[in-house]
């Protein structure tokens, strides 16, 4: 019987404290959620911390540092940028739950600049990002489902899609490999199947294929895929997944003294990754990859100058890499759509502005943005480089030439875009 | 029993009541909590009754999770149907992980639901149907348009999740003060006393490992719909870490703490924003603070109320009582 009093006041005791936990908080109306006289608030989820957060932890720190640069000259319309960065550790439930903290609590005016494609799933679909109205600006995922704008009506990749970028490199092939045995690394899941879908499209076949189950990549496994393309005197293969797969067949084919012309997809060969996995950025010496951003290393390039400076006053100068580059071009088209937006800033407006002049943004990529009211995936083309020992990526001898495309069955072209100069000291002046 | 489901029936009232109050981060985190509650009691059922540790409830989250899923979007079944699926599908990997548990004990019991914790997961990834790394959605829909336009979708979860946490608790509480209980507790205490008292211990453990799968199994379809997503990376090691976590810091063998541990697992995030703006609103600070803040508390727990703050205030009240 005292047991049962007990258990009953436990059970009393225990309801009140979670009735307790969910206090009542409230937050006055006001125009426009997220936008005040003298600021703009936005917000963004990436891991910070946890396994895939070596390299992609820069992202955060590399916006802010290049919005702190705008805000102190002048700000966008007198209102000064803040931005928002919260950890998800690349995990799906922690990314929804920092999403609606910054959403529902921070009350951001957009979001800017995500991660990953299971995560954004996530954070789109529970979120429910588009029945809110919320502007998802610049996500760094080529998932070419995110094109889809009936489900994903406020979400602006900035990649290029995995599809178009498969077509992409389909045809740098045929023009510089044709007649060469082909070989095939890739990862089986939407990642993989949009590459099979964009080879297809540009008509490559490859004479060795071999799928690979993501997380499976190790020593052991990737032993299997270069006996295999060894076996198949594969001269050239391409590696459409990620760093720590491409990492393991490069140091595995170069331990077995097996050197075909290896050709990395765009997420495959990022150093600073390769180095926090602890394998030496020299195993990607002589290979091939795909960009649409200037080589990080290239000083002569103004966007890379101008980032650089930004990186030494406002980022700690920290190890400038690619992933400084794509957080403050992010930024930097962030500002412009901002501003394209009005001074009148709504999110609808935000988004309206995207659609039909998001094409004319300023940025440091090669390629051209195709953004428009029927399309709202961004850069639509890659060119090709060679990695050195440092693991930078550099122009083939013929310069940077830059193929374009889209996801479905339109041609691939030599692109003749002539990237729009830097607006003076980067600081963007559209309207 | 009449007093208990009355009981069950009013704080079902007074959480919807709540949840009609608060703002939509709350319903939310609500949602999460009342999926962390049922997580939770799988811990204290497994580990604080039977006395069997494991470290792989977030695998047997795993499971119910797409089990959940691949039914509602495969065989387009009513909602309940599908997680009745995700309960029963854990339940019966929770008997086949039984049955190999029972040989085993303490470290090695642990290791072993370890394993299953690590590799469990990452099987999505070697079948094509299971979605891979980018994982399926899980969308239950709008909420039934009788309940008004205003009533939003994380209301709509925080319903549904509090309906199922409250009915799995239920549930729990009366298979663990019947005789399942008094006889887990039992083996717990002695499991040889308990076999010289005619207990057929083995299969009472892999008895325990079923239900206890059954509830991860249920924990792991709330989170699914919570997050519209099931995917490998959606219940990582750090979940099962969690749980037993949250578990410890509750009383690990009490049924009413699991919603302190619960509360817990979800307002630490917030706790820790707060410590970081007095700080002076560092990045660095609130990425790191709630891991820290969570192994602290461990320690405390550990130190000062080794059976957990819970089944100190039950104590507490029923002292107070009777003095």
């Amino acid at each position: 019987m005292i047991g049962k009093n007990r258990r009953k006041r436990t059970w009393f005791a225990t309801a009140v404290l979670v009735a307790g936990s969910l206090a009542l908080t409230s937050v006055p109306a006001q125009a426009e959620v997220g936008v005040s006289a003298n600021e703009i608030k936005l917000g963004t989820t990436i891991p910070l911390t946890g396994a895939a957060s070596p390299g992609y932890n820069k992202l955060g720190d590399a916006m802010t540092a290049y919005f702190n640069y705008v805000n102190d000259n002048g700000g966008v319309f007198g209102r000064k940028i803040k931005l928002i960065v919260k950890d998800d550790q690349y995990l799906p439930n922690l990314a929804v739950a920092r999403t609606n903290e910054l959403i529902l609590r921070d009350k951001v005016f957009a979001l800017v600049g995500a991660l990953g494609t299971a995560n954004h799933k996530a954070v789109a679909k529970s979120v429910g990002l588009q029945r809110r109205g919320v502007p998802d600006l610049f996500i760094n995922t080529g998932f070419s489902g995110f094109a889809d704008k009936k489900t994903f009506g406020t979400t602006f990749p900035v990649f290029p899609s995995y599809v178009m970028e498969a077509k992409v490199m389909g045809q740098f092939i045929k023009d510089n490999y044709a007649g060469k045995t082909l070989g095939l690394i890739y990862q089986d899941d939407d990642f993989g199947s949009d590459a099979l879908k964009g080879f297809a499209q540009a008509g490559v076949k490859f004479d060795v294929s071999i799928p690979y189950a993501s997380g499976s990549q190790s020593t052991t496994t990737a032993a299997t895929w270069i006996s295999r393309l060894a076996t198949g005197r594969a001269e050239v293969v391409v590696m459409f997944g990620v760093t720590s797969a491409a990492g393991l067949a490069l140091a595995t084919a170069a331990g077995a003294r097996y050197a075909p012309q290896w050709i990395l997809g765009s997420v495959g060969g990022d150093a600073t990754t390769l180095r926090a996995l602890g394998v030496p950025t020299a195993v990607l010496n002589g290979a091939q990859g795909a960009s649409f951003l200037p080589s990080p290393a290239d000083t002569s390039d103004e966007y890379v100058k101008l980032f650089q400076e930004v990186n030494e006053k406002y980022n700690k100068n920290v190890a400038f890499d690619n992933n400084v580059l794509v957080g403050m071009n992010t930024a930097m088209l962030t500002v412009q759509a901002l501003r394209a937006a009005g001074k009148n800033l709504t999110r609808k407006r935000l988004i309206a502005a995207i659609q039909s002049k998001g094409s004319t943004f300023v940025s440091a990529g090669l390629a051209p943005l195709n953004y428009s009211r029927t399309s709202q995936v961004g850069y639509n083309g890659y060119w090709f480089g060679q990695y050195d020992a440092a693991g930078v990526m550099k122009p083939l001898s013929g310069g940077v030439v830059v193929y374009t495309t889209d996801s479905g069955t339109g041609a691939v072209v030599k692109s003749s875009f002539k990237r729009p100069a830097m607006p003076a000291k980067g600081i963007p002046t559209n309207s | 029993m009449r007093k208990r489901i009355l009981f069950f029936i009013l704080l079902g009232w007074v959480l919807l009541l709540i949840g009609d109050r608060v703002d939509e981060l709350r319903v939310y985190q609500g949602a999460t909590l009342a999926m962390y509650a049922v997580g939770l009691a799988s811990i204290v059922l497994l580990t604080g009754y039977s006395g069997q540790v494991s470290l792989g409830n977030g695998a047997m989250m795993a499971v119910g999770g797409y089990a959940t899923t691949l039914t509602y979007n495969n065989l387009q079944t009513p909602i309940w149907f599908a997680f009745l699926m995700g309960v029963m599908v854990a339940a019966l990997f929770g008997a086949f992980l039984g049955v190999a548990a029972a040989r085993l004990a303490g470290p090695y019991l642990a290791g072993t639901t370890l394993a299953l914790a690590v590799g469990l997961p990452a099987i999505a990834n070697q079948f094509g149907f299971l979605g891979g790394e980018q994982g399926i959605y899980f969308d239950i829909g709008l909420p039934p348009a009788s309940l008004g336009e205003d009533f939003s979708p994380y209301k709509w979860y925080f319903w549904i999740a509090t309906a199922i946490a409250l009915v799995a608790l239920f549930i729990t509480t009366n298979i663990l003060y019947s005789r399942f209980g008094r006889t887990w507790r039992a083996i717990r205490g002695n499991a040889l006393a308990a076999e010289l008292a005619g207990i057929h211990t083995g299969q009472y453990k892999v008895l325990a490992f079923t239900v206890s799968s059954a509830l991860a199994g249920l924990a792991g379809s709330v989170l699914a719909m919570t997050i519209s997503l099931v995917s490998p990376s959606a219940y990582p090691l750090s979940l099962s870490f969690a749980l037993v976590t949250g578990a410890v810091l509750a009383g690990i063998s009490s049924l009413p703490g699991v919603m302190l541990g619960a509360v817990i697992l979800v307002i630490i995030p917030d706790l820790a924003e707060v410590v970081a703006h007095w700080l002076g609103d560092s990045e660095r600070v609130t990425t790191h603070l709630p891991g820290l803040i969570v192994s602290v508390l461990l320690i405390l727990s550990v130190i000062f109320t080794p059976n957990g703050p819970g089944e100190n205030l039950r104590k507490h009240l029923g002292h107070k009582k009777h003095s």
